[in-house]
């Protein structure tokens, strides 16, 4: 992409400070960095962000996942435990647009780079804070991580089968990007404010509150009927039937959903059985819901009876919502992922691997984002930074780095 | 790379200086205007049924954007009929929950004049959200043309199960449809056996909204600042399978499939769920030899942490069941509560796999403000959760549930739009509103 496309960015000219490790507030940064910040990651000099190492490794050293979250981003070393490092800081502070933090609550506070700090520093500006149960609260000091997410806010009791062993609900990072999505856009917000009145503020997002607030009536139907929501395990929810997993002759599983009772008769058609969709037999879905074992048995006969290919072909036929169950190898022979380029391959300029990453999302008609480069060696941009925007020469610059605060 | 011209560079504040200012230092902040939200001013039109896309419009709606929820004159939104029914008989409770703020305006699109009432509301908008198949709202003469000659500048969010483009884009898609399509669902469950719902709720929709709702805040801005509209374009299953960390890189660069790990992750061990002796559950996380250390502490068998055991993951790994074996049984000798309290005392991550039953009765959930307790009218309190995230300056709001079918029909066509009462008493006997 040119130049010039890139000044016209929605985000260009903002410069955001991700001093954050592994996926939850970092993914935020990431996603300003697709749609046109600048964006410094701010990384301890050994060893820097934990995400480097956090999964399966490539010939850089660096892990996949640190390879395709931290893309776009310039890495900058900087030792926040040392005096030097923190004065260093502040100077990135004052000329930023955006921080993004998730250690320990009070970390931050015990290096003197607390929010009061800042803002002095700033005050326009806009800090994100994430933590696995937030600044506030009586547990606010106990440390988070997603699969600990998921168990408190309620996500992963509703996985698994009924009265078994909850499972993890499909990946045990989802709250970790959830929060991201949701700082990014309290970030939008704040920047938004800011530029109307030049005031500052914090975001305080907390990794369990992404997931609690996606689960849609789980609060209301506890608060006025008293109802606990269990998990079904794989064919049917509380409202829909039948509404899950089914296996196919070949050895795959489909998924069909059927939310309403117009979409159940065009499965019964697909089925080449439209009697089942009659009001007499399983035409409503409370009836359903009432014989759901029943139901789900025809279903899971009838997917066995076909293969995966034949289940789904009947299926889109008759507009019945079904999909297969895509591992990522199926992901990658897909016609919609290819159509959607929703795969991307960028070289690692060191050693020449090619590394396929998830593409940009959501898509923008006359900005799309982009991404410009994988995730940076450690500490690939120090000089540019500390020479370009805080103008230290080379002198200075060799003696941080013989100190190590650099 | 260019440094900045704001007021703090012309008298800079020297590091030293700041790193002594202490909170009882700071001037008091001057009280914020509490009126004024990030989105005061926005007016948005949600048109969409159901979660994916309408949940994007409750978030702008919670941080100040007046959102008028366009819905069918007899129908209305199919999602005041989802799930559990209250006594008002327009709402059940998700409607309330995720129906929040909104005001409900009732146009028929099927109508060439219900087209041109919607075209008028969309040149006094700057957001217009919707999640029909694609391909509907052209067919009824409101595609992208249209809506950009009503107002050049509008920012229009369009969420579908595949997308607007590509060989899939006309079939219906919901968020189980896109859990399956983009990954998530083949990965929940025990190994070989059959993948389960990954948690018993429409995660997909959520995730598509939450980038809506970036994709809107990103548009809206470049639109006030150039005075160009664009489209946003949404597939439920992308939003899932960005969510999937390395699988792809992994797959392509090692052909490594992954598969379900049950109640584990194949990162770590111990990194799962354990049932206790009063038969709950509890997940513990050690994804560092640090964590593991602290646990062997909690259980009070720190010989477990030395590096001749278990003190290295790639250890742990490779004796995964001896090593959940040992977590089972120490966990199941113990109450939740007891489990909890040793391993908090020891900062292991931790934490209990709360129903909701749990979540009601818990403290930080509450001091959190977590539960929102809004009254309704005939309904009294209805629990719903509170606005995510949490802003300092502008902490977004609530300031109704699900509205009643129409409750804002004519305040929006008689002084929005400027219709004179006869007029919107015919339009309503023609249905059209």
């Amino acid at each position: 992409m040119s130049e010039e496309a890139q000044a016209a960015l929605p985000l260009a000219g903002i410069r955001v400070i991700d001093v954050a490790t592994v996926i939850a507030a970092p993914y935020c940064a990431t996603i300003l960095g697709e749609f046109g910040a600048e964006v410094l990651k701010v990384e301890h000099p050994v060893g820097g962000d934990a995400l480097r190492r956090f999964g399966t490794p490539t010939e850089r050293g660096d892990t996949l996942t640190w390879l395709s979250e931290a893309r776009n981003k310039k890495s900058v070393t900087l030792d926040l435990h040392r005096p030097e490092g923190v004065a260093i800081f502040k100077q990135l502070i004052a000329e930023s647009d955006v921080l993004c933090e998730n250690f320990r609550t009070g970390t931050l506070e015990k290096w003197g780079l607390g929010w009061e700090v800042l803002r002095q520093i700033n005050p326009g500006l806009i800090m994100l804070r994430v933590t696995g149960y937030g600044q506030t609260g009586p547990y606010a000091d106990r440390p988070g991580f997603a699969r600990v997410a998921h168990a408190f806010g309620g996500l992963s009791y509703l996985a698994g089968m009924p009265k078994g062993t909850p499972v993890t609900p499909g990946s045990t990072t989802l709250g970790d990007y959830m929060t991201g999505l949701y700082g990014c856009i309290g970030v939008l917000m704040a920047l938004r404010y800011r530029e109307q009145t030049g005031r500052g503020q914090y975001v305080d997002a907390a990794l369990y509150e992404s997931i609690f607030r996606c689960t849609d009536e789980l609060a209301p139907a506890y608060g006025m009927y008293g109802i606990v929501r269990e998990r079904h395990g794989p064919s049917h929810n509380d409202f829909a039937c039948p509404h899950g997993h089914f296996p196919t002759r070949d050895g795959k599983w489909v998924a069909i959903s059927c939310a309403t009772d117009k979409l159940f008769a065009r499965l019964a058609q697909a089925m080449n059985r439209p009697e089942l969709a009659s009001s007499s037999i399983y035409g409503d879905q409370k009836t359903r819901l009432e014989h759901r074992h029943d139901v789900n048995e025809i279903v899971r006969d009838w997917c066995g009876s076909l293969t995966r290919e034949e289940v789904l072909e009947r299926c889109y036929a008759t507009a019945t919502p079904a999909a297969p169950l895509n591992n990522i190898a199926d992901i990658f022979g897909d016609r919609q992922f290819y159509a959607r380029r929703n795969l991307v391959a960028l070289d690692v300029p060191e050693t020449g691997e090619t590394i396929i990453i998830p593409a940009v999302i959501p898509k923008l008609s006359a900005t799309p984002g982009r991404i410009k480069h994988l995730g940076p060696k450690l500490g690939e941009h120090t000089d540019e930074v500390l020479r370009d925007l805080l103008g230290l020469d080379e002198t200075q610059i060799a003696e941080l780095r013989s100190k190590r605060v650099i | 790379m260019t440094k900045r011209t704001r007021a703090t560079e012309s008298e800079p504040v020297p590091p030293q200086d700041a790193a002594e200012a202490t909170e009882a230092a700071t001037p008091p902040a001057p009280e914020p205007d509490r009126e004024l939200l990030p989105l005061s001013g926005v007016r948005v039109i949600d048109v969409g049924n159901f979660l994916a896309g309408p949940y994007a419009a409750s978030i702008l709606g919670e941080f100040g954007a007046e959102v008028l929820k366009v819905e069918h004159p007899i129908a209305g939104d199919p999602m005041r009929r989802f799930g559990t029914p209250t006594k008002r008989h327009d709402a059940s409770l998700a409607w309330l929950s995720e129906g929040r703020n909104k005001k409900s305006v009732t146009i028929d699109l099927r109508q060439p004049e219900g087209v041109n009432l919607f075209l008028k509301l969309v040149a006094h908008s700057q957001v217009l959200i919707e999640n029909f198949r694609p391909g509907t709202m052209e067919e009824w003469g409101l595609g992208w043309k249209q809506l950009q000659a009503a107002n050049p500048r509008l920012v229009m969010l369009r969420v579908s199960g595949y997308g607007q483009t590509g060989p899939y884009r006309r079939r219906s898609g919901f968020a189980h449809i896109a859990h399956a399509f983009g990954g998530l669902s083949y990965l929940a469950g025990f190994p070989g056996e059959t993948p389960v719902l990954p948690g018993n709720v429409p995660l997909g929709d959520y995730m598509s909204s939450l980038y809506g709702a970036i994709g809107i805040m990103l548009a809206l801005r470049h639109a006030e600042r150039t005075g160009e509209g664009q489209v946003i374009d949404v597939a439920i299953y992308e939003a899932v399978f960005r969510q999937l960390d390395e699988i792809a890189g992994a797959y392509a660069l090692y052909g490594k499939i992954r598969e379900r790990e049950g109640a584990g992750s194949f990162v770590a061990v111990p990194h799962g769920h354990f049932r206790t002796s009063d038969d709950k559950w509890i997940a513990i996380a050690c994804t560092t030899d640090k964590m593991f250390e602290r646990l062997a502490e909690a259980m009070e068998r720190p010989e477990l942490a030395s590096s001749g055991l278990y003190g290295e993951q790639r250890k742990r790994l490779a004796a995964r069941d001896q090593v959940n074996q040992i977590v089972i049984e120490w966990v199941g000798s113990l109450t939740r509560a007891e489990v909890l309290e040793r391993c908090l005392a020891n900062e292991v991550p931790v934490g209990k796999l709360n129903s909701i039953a749990d979540i009601f009765e818990d403290e930080h959930f509450l001091a959190r403000g977590n539960l929102a307790r809004v009254p309704e009218e005939g309904l009294g309190e209805v629990t719903v959760p509170g606005v995510v995230p949490t802003l300092s300056e502008t902490p977004g709001r609530i300031t109704n549930l699900g509205p009643p079918l129409g409750n804002a029909t004519y305040e929006v066509m008689r002084e929005l739009l400027g219709i004179s009462a006869d007029e919107i008493k015919r339009l309503r006997q023609q249905k059209i509103i």
